[in-house]
């Protein structure tokens, strides 16, 4: 799958594109890398598994997303698995969006309690949504590899 | 003989009201809204006259500003991990000064640990119980952890008198100090937690958004001692 999508370069580009922009979001918004007022990265003792599966999720996206173009473009085939990559990739990105930050803190003043049980939810469970998210692109990444390999041989 | 004793009987009800009085003048004014302490206190252009009390130094030259949340994940792995380094190269050494000022949002029960914060305070262990939320924290919000049968334990394991500490709590008499901290968190553009406000001698300030390592202090302390 990895060799037919991207002998065309244009999606070797939108892979880039993918992984750097969700890497660099997800480090932020998880607090690994600052900008201000100096640009600095770290990891904290205890995060690094945090850290790891974003970085998986990341590479997953990267792969998930452009082979479903892909296959939307080029063999004009269903979006469906498109949009199970695409929730694999926002559930990945909204695990990240603790309470404690900018993300939280705009949503709980904008949904008062409602907000702050929901970003609470998303801050406790951050690892086992990003586990899950990590399984729902791999089962992406194999079904869309499965059927690229029958539709091409089509 | 009557006179006196008349006279004698006046004088121990008198005695007995003004006694009565003072007592619940006393009783009131220990119960009594404490909304600033500090009055005029401010660093920078941050006023903290309703933070906590001083930790370190009070003439040292720099002074950070801390705007937190008992409950803030992020204010607990600042605590754990970068806060020793700060207290032992910098509080220790008389070279900066620690405030803590509440910006209490992620949920009711960080309004109730900020109050019980201070209730510490009235018996002089304002930073001991600070560390002991900090050292108790739990990752769900409102999950208990900072509950008031909690917060009274903790209070109880640091030998505090708990007389005192259930009225303090009971009155409610910090809950307006723990708002007004929080406006002015946000009124200095505080919008997360925790979110440091580095004051140098000269009151230039430096904003630090995070639990931001140790070395982003060195350098903005460093920076504004004009010595980088």
């Amino acid at each position: 799958m990895i060799r037919l999508v991207f002998s065309d370069i244009k999606f070797v580009i939108v892979a880039i594109c993918i992984f750097a922009t969700m890497t660099l979001l997800l480090l932020i918004m998880s607090e690994y890398v600052f900008l201000e007022p100096y640009v600095v990265g770290h990891i904290p003792r205890g995060t690094e598994l945090g850290l790891l599966l974003i970085l998986v999720i990341a590479l997953l996206s990267a792969l998930v997303i452009p082979a479903n173009v892909y296959r939307i473009l080029v063999l004009n085939r269903s979006k469906r698995k498109m949009s199970t990559g695409l929730t694999g990739s926002v559930v990945g990105v909204v695990a990240g969006a603790c309470s404690c930050g900018p993300v939280g803190f705009a949503v709980i003043s904008t949904f008062g309690s409602v907000g702050a049980v929901a970003t609470s939810f998303l801050t406790a469970y951050e690892v086992p949504l990003r586990v899950a998210a990590v399984a729902v692109l791999v089962l992406t990444y194999a079904t869309t590899a499965r059927s690229l390999k029958h539709e091409c041989r089509i | 003989m009557s006179v006196a004793k008349n006279t004698i009987i006046v004088l121990a009800v008198v005695a007995a009201i003004l006694v009565s009085v003072a007592s619940i003048e006393i009783t009131n004014n220990l119960m009594e809204p404490v909304v600033h302490p500090y009055p005029g206190r401010t660093y920078g252009e941050i006023n903290t006259d309703a933070g906590s009390p001083v930790l370190g130094d009070p003439s040292a030259p720099v002074t950070i500003v801390e705007f937190g949340d008992y409950q803030c994940h992020f204010c607990a792995l600042w605590f754990h991990n970068i806060k020793p380094q700060i207290t032992e190269e910098y509080l220790d050494q008389g070279k900066a000064k620690l405030v803590f000022v509440d910006l209490a949002f992620l949920g009711r029960d960080s309004m109730k640990a900020a109050h019980a914060s201070y209730c510490a305070d009235d018996q002089d262990m304002y930073w001991q119980y600070h560390e002991v939320l900090y050292e108790s924290q739990l990752d769900e919000i409102d999950g208990g952890w900072a509950a008031l049968s909690n917060l009274r334990n903790f209070a109880m394991g640091l030998g505090l008198d708990m007389d005192e500490f259930n009225e303090c709590m009971a009155s409610d008499k910090y809950a307006e100090r723990v708002e007004r901290n929080t406006a002015i968190a946000k009124e200095n553009g505080a919008n997360s937690t925790p979110t440091f406000f580095i004051v140098g001698p000269d009151d230039q300030q430096i904003m630090i958004r995070g639990a931001q390592p140790f070395e982003v202090f060195k350098q903005s302390i460093s920076s504004l001692n004009g010595d980088a």
